[in-house]
């Protein structure tokens, strides 16, 4: 990763009638990283993205993406991003490659250049297979991999994902987190949204938290997670008849009951289980599950917010 | 609730709030049943410019200037004098006089003498239905003008038809062909291009184009270079089957046909640029393109000449570019008309489409901006 700074945003407001969806945003994204928006629906994600894509106005602020501010150059500004967003925006009756060529008529490529995108979609996002098929005769994930090889077809060195891998069944979704890794290792910096913490957390290098149009946090995943949601505990699952048994010889601990589920924290839980262990099977106690349990984004948003990342 | 009814009632619902496509739903049959009557629920009050030619110079009772006075009187024709029938066949192939009536030498001599008398008459032949009702005008004139002037005669005044150089006599057929060749430059064009735009923002494919630098002028000639090989593809096909199964004998002067062709169907497709920047969803802007488009083909004269119109409704279809587009088409094919005839409408068909792309532009960037 480098220093560079590719996306500057300050204090960016947007308004859509009494709603503020946007309320002085600020933030960097620096060349080569893969930076995420994490936040529920309704946190301005969407909005944020839509913006710096020149899709949207927005009311007080400013942006810059590689030094060309977002309204005095728009066009040159649309020209280095690639805006992948969340619906497929593909013509069914047209093929693959027809697509491909649509779009890089909208960027003006010469043949040339046309061929090797070509070429680089076929091989690196694996469009080659089904490169002369129509898109209604297409796979989700096919015609997700098309969407994306076609919102790059003019090698932007900004790559802007919106919910990339909304809807997706797990596989299909780990195998398109591959496909954005290879994007950031072809030296593309990646702006992505999710609602997803699992996906900021395997992709990320750097995380902003958004809620209600604010960014509540932003740093590196691990960061976060240790400076805000806290240590790691221990989670225990005994039968439901004893868990107030339970609870008795783990008093010493600082401890929570949640959902039948006794959680311990402490500085040392590596070194402590054993202990918790041999403790409760000296009361006769039987343990369904004994496990140490990291903190996710999930509790880093919980912690600032009150509220679980799928609630509204 | 029953799925068959829990669908028609989404429907029913959706359809009340797009306020646009109930407007349009509404619109269409009051505004056909409004041109209807404006056009056909009242007695048509027929008005025709004839030229008279008078080369009975000699005549000792003023009996010419009786027949223009009644001619005049008859509220039905308006009489142009012409010094010579030259003059006055020219006016007729301009069009500014639908007939010109020659009274011979010897005329009034001859009907006071009880000798045979006879007027020659030309009629413009272009449009049948003209022609038939200032024919069938003249004729009834001159028999009862016989029967006032001199109730005694047996011979009655004959009205000798005679064909024009320039103009051959033409069935409605060579007049509707014209018309028909029309047709694409309201239809094809308009829904061709309201679509195209109306199809992006359906499929949601807009807003990649719009993520993209693309200038929204450019945006808007690709769509219309697509309309126009749709209109194109449709013009054709009418022209080849007119030509097999009609079999017109008009004019097909290509060279002349191609640019005013092509500069209607600029005019139709910037209009339906227009309507699909206005229509707020994809339903409103089909309906709004529609009935524009219905309601359009009776002020262009595709079908009947422009004053079979009221006054009033002249006047708008005077304002439609295409209606210029139609009427150079029918004097190209049916008047034989040349490059310097048509310059007019091609110069008023130009300054339009720069106008109303100029307002598409404007209307497509607000329009974009809001979504």
């Amino acid at each position: 990763m480098g220093e560079k700074r590719i996306i500057e945003v300050e204090g960016l407001v947007k308004h859509y009638g009494e709603v503020t969806a946007l309320d002085g945003v600020s933030f960097s994204v620096e060349e080569g990283e893969i930076f995420g928006l994490l936040g529920p629906n309704g946190a301005g994600k969407t909005t944020l993205m839509e913006i710096l894509c020149g899709l949207r106005r927005f009311n007080e602020g400013k942006a810059t993406i590689l030094g060309f501010d977002l309204v005095k150059d728009s066009r040159k500004v649309r020209g280095m991003i690639g805006f992948c967003p969340q619906e497929t925006l593909l013509y069914d009756l047209l093929s693959v490659l027809e697509n491909l060529a649509f779009s890089a008529s909208l960027y003006s490529l010469n043949r040339k250049k046309f061929k090797e995108r070509v070429d680089f979609s076929s091989k690196v996002l694996g469009v080659g297979e089904f490169l002369n098929r129509k898109v209604q005769q297409l796979s989700g994930g096919m015609k997700r991999r098309a969407n994306l090889a076609a919102s790059i077809i003019h090698d932007p060195p900004i790559v802007i994902l919106d919910e990339p891998t909304v809807g997706f069944d797990p596989n299909i979704k780990r195998e398109f987190w591959e496909l954005i890794k290879t994007l950031k290792n072809h030296g593309k910096t990646v702006l992505l949204s999710t609602h997803d913490m699992y996906e900021a957390d395997e992709l990320c290098n750097r995380v902003a938290i958004m809620d209600k149009g604010k960014i509540v946090a932003l740093d590196k995943p691990h960061v976060l997670k240790k400076t805000i949601g806290g240590e790691a505990s221990i989670h225990i699952k005994v039968k439901d008849t004893q868990t107030k048994k339970a609870l008795k010889p783990l008093d010493k601990y600082s401890h929570i009951l949640r959902d039948n589920e006794i959680q311990i924290f402490v500085t040392n839980p590596w070194e402590i289980m054993p202990e918790v262990s041999n403790k409760l099977i000296s009361q006769g106690i039987l343990t369904e599950k004994i496990e140490i349990v990291e903190p996710t984004l999930e509790d880093v948003f919980i912690k600032l917010t009150g509220r679980k990342l799928t609630e509204e | 609730m029953d799925p068959i009814i829990g669908v028609a009632k989404k429907d029913v619902k959706t359809f009340f709030r797009e306020r646009g496509t109930v407007f349009w739903t509404i619109a269409f049959p009051v505004l056909m049943l409004l041109l209807f009557t404006a056009i056909f629920g009242r007695e048509i009050p027929f008005t025709a410019n004839i030229g008279i030619v008078n080369d009975d110079k000699t005549t000792p009772i003023p009996i010419a200037a009786n027949i223009i006075s009644g001619l005049n009187e008859t509220k039905v024709f308006n009489v142009k004098i012409f010094e010579n029938k030259t003059e006055a066949l020219e006016a007729l192939n301009a069009t500014s006089i639908r007939a010109v009536i020659t009274i011979p030498e010897n005329f009034a001599f001859n009907l006071t003498t009880g000798m045979p008398a006879s007027v020659s008459l030309v009629v413009d032949e272009t449009n049948p239905d003209t022609a038939r009702l200032v024919r069938d005008g003249i004729r009834t004139f001159f028999a009862e003008f016989y029967r006032e002037f001199n109730k005694n005669y047996t011979e009655p005044i004959s009205v000798i038809e005679e064909s024009s150089i320039t103009q051959q006599r033409i069935g409605y057929k060579e007049y509707i062909v014209p018309g028909v060749l029309c047709y694409p430059l309201l239809f094809s064009s308009m829904v061709a291009s309201t679509g195209a735009i109306v199809y992006e923002r359906e499929r949601g494919t807009l807003k990649k184009i719009r993520a993209s630098p693309i200038r929204p002028l450019n945006m808007l000639f690709g769509k219309t270079l697509a309309a126009l090989f749709q209109t194109t593809i449709s013009i054709l096909i009418i022209a080849v089957l007119a030509v097999f199964l009609l079999g017109p004998k008009v004019n097909w002067n290509i060279p002349l046909l191609v640019p005013i062709v092509f500069l209607g169907s600029m005019n139709g497709i910037a209009i339906g640029l227009l309507i699909s920047c206005i229509g707020r969803s994809p339903q409103e802007a089909s309906g709004a393109a529609t009935t524009i488009g219905i309601v359009l083909q009776f002020f262009i004269g595709m079908y009947f000449p422009l004053e079979y119109l009221p006054e009033y409704l002249q006047q708008v279809g005077r304002a439609i570019p295409m209606t210029y587009a139609a009427q150079a088409v029918r004097d190209i094919m049916i008047r034989n008309a040349m490059l310097s005839d048509i310059l007019q409408p091609m110069v008023v068909l130009i300054i339009s489409a720069i106008i109303l792309y100029a307002v598409g532009v404007l209307l497509y960037k607000r329009w974009v901006e809001k979504e």
